[in-house]
């Protein structure tokens, strides 16, 4: 009577999952960044409050969310971090963070384990201080990341590892990999596609693979070679996001995703219900196309 | 089933009503070792809405029965599933009754 695999009578437009963006504040310089030209006093200052994320945070739950990722930026770089987490998962969302990780100290493992999010995802992006460190261009990153993957595994949090294909690390994406593999029951996924920064700066391209340099990793690897081919079809659906997906952002824009920001739905003075059912259908996506026309470049998809 | 016995929600269960369903999300460590959440039927949330830690099930049952169009039989047959359903997954607890002096 008790565990049903999924949920049977979820509507095709539901807010079942989120992906809210904290903060743009974060410890790291990392050079692909996309959020980064957000990281300073002007616009920390027009961050969202703490009292009205959890304003929204109290109308997603009551519009039925489920699923709730908080990335950045680094979430953890905002002092109400935890107030916000604890408040979320108490509430019954799945949590899942995204972090650099070199925030999490003995105490921030404790904390997370004591009320344990859904996931958390590290960005690992080398094996070697060298080059992790020419990505993040934080002194000292590498081991405080390594520290944090040790903390969270000992606390059995489920964790997932995860790197961005960039000229800088190119040669040990596979190690990365391997890494992950190393440690167990621990997911790896590759990130290849770097986005425009926020301010529309095309900084974060300067680091991108060629696709020749990314057929060429994928051609080392058996799993990244079969996802090349599943990405590469000609038959994936167009994109769902704010059909049960949609993101919001550090100043609490209701968006269709992060990738896709042309349009926004203001959270600070429009409620969610709203925003999500009224604004978001409007909003303009042209991954929305079917796929069977030639505007459809399922390599670029951004969900 | 003990028709005397009391059960009580867990306090590390937040139980959800996503799309008219109802779902029960452990979330505490003790609980997440399986990171699963669990999705009640509809008899079962109607169930799982009784269980107040202070009705025995007796008193549930006898509710349940005169709001629903369910037979006895069948109701008990649910309910000894959805208790031992809900004690394996330790969303619920028995809770000690206090009984007063006899004789």
């Amino acid at each position: 009577m008790v565990p049903q695999v999924k949920l049977s009578r979820l509507p095709e437009r539901f807010p079942l999952a989120c992906q809210w963006e904290l903060t743009c504040r974060c410890n790291l310089r990392c050079v692909m960044c996309y959020t980064d030209c957000r990281n300073n006093p002007d616009s920390v200052r027009r961050e969202l409050t703490t009292a009205e994320i959890v304003r929204i945070l109290d109308q997603l739950i009551e519009a039925g969310l489920l699923e709730l990722c908080l990335t950045g930026g680094e979430p953890l770089a905002r002092a109400d971090f935890f107030e916000i987490y604890e408040y979320a998962v108490s509430r019954g969302l799945l949590v899942t963070l995204f972090t650099n990780g070199t925030l999490i100290t003995e105490s921030v493992a404790d904390r997370l384990a004591a009320l344990p999010p859904h996931r958390v995802e590290i960005s690992l992006h080398g094996t070697t201080a060298g080059t992790f460190e020419q990505v993040t261009q934080g002194a000292g990153s590498h081991a405080r990341c390594m520290d944090a993957i040790r903390l969270l595994l000992a606390r059995r949090i489920p964790l997932l590892v995860k790197t961005t294909a960039l000229t800088l690390n190119r040669n040990e994406i596979l190690a990365v990999k391997a890494y992950a593999a190393s440690l167990g029951p621990v997911a790896f996924r590759l990130g290849e596609d770097l986005r425009p920064e926020l301010d529309g700066g095309a900084g974060p391209f300067r680091y991108a693979l060629s696709r020749q340099e990314l057929d060429e990793l994928h051609r080392q690897d058996q799993d990244l070679w079969s996802e090349a081919c599943r990405k590469s079809g000609t038959d994936l659906p167009p994109c769902n996001s704010g059909m049960r997906r949609f993101h919001i952002d550090a100043y609490g824009g209701l968006q269709l995703c992060s990738g896709n920001r042309r349009q926004s739905y203001d959270l600070r003075h429009g409620s969610f219900r709203e925003g999500f059912y009224d604004a978001l259908p409007g909003f303009a996506c042209e991954w929305k196309t079917p796929a069977t026309t030639a505007l459809v470049q399922p390599e670029t998809h951004h969900v | 089933m003990n028709p005397a016995a009391v059960y009580a929600k867990h306090p590390d269960y937040v139980q959800r009503d996503v799309a008219g369903e109802c779902i029960l999300v452990p979330v505490r460590r003790s609980l997440k070792d399986s990171n699963s959440i669990y999705v009640l039927n509809e008899t079962g949330a109607a169930l799982w809405r009784r269980l107040d830690g202070t009705s025995p099930v007796r008193d549930i049952c006898a509710a349940f029965i005169e709001e629903y169009d369910v037979t006895p039989d069948q109701l008990h047959q649910d309910f000894d599933t959805l208790l031992a359903d809900l004690l394996s997954i330790q969303a619920i607890q028995e809770v000690a009754v206090a009984h007063g002096p006899t004789g």
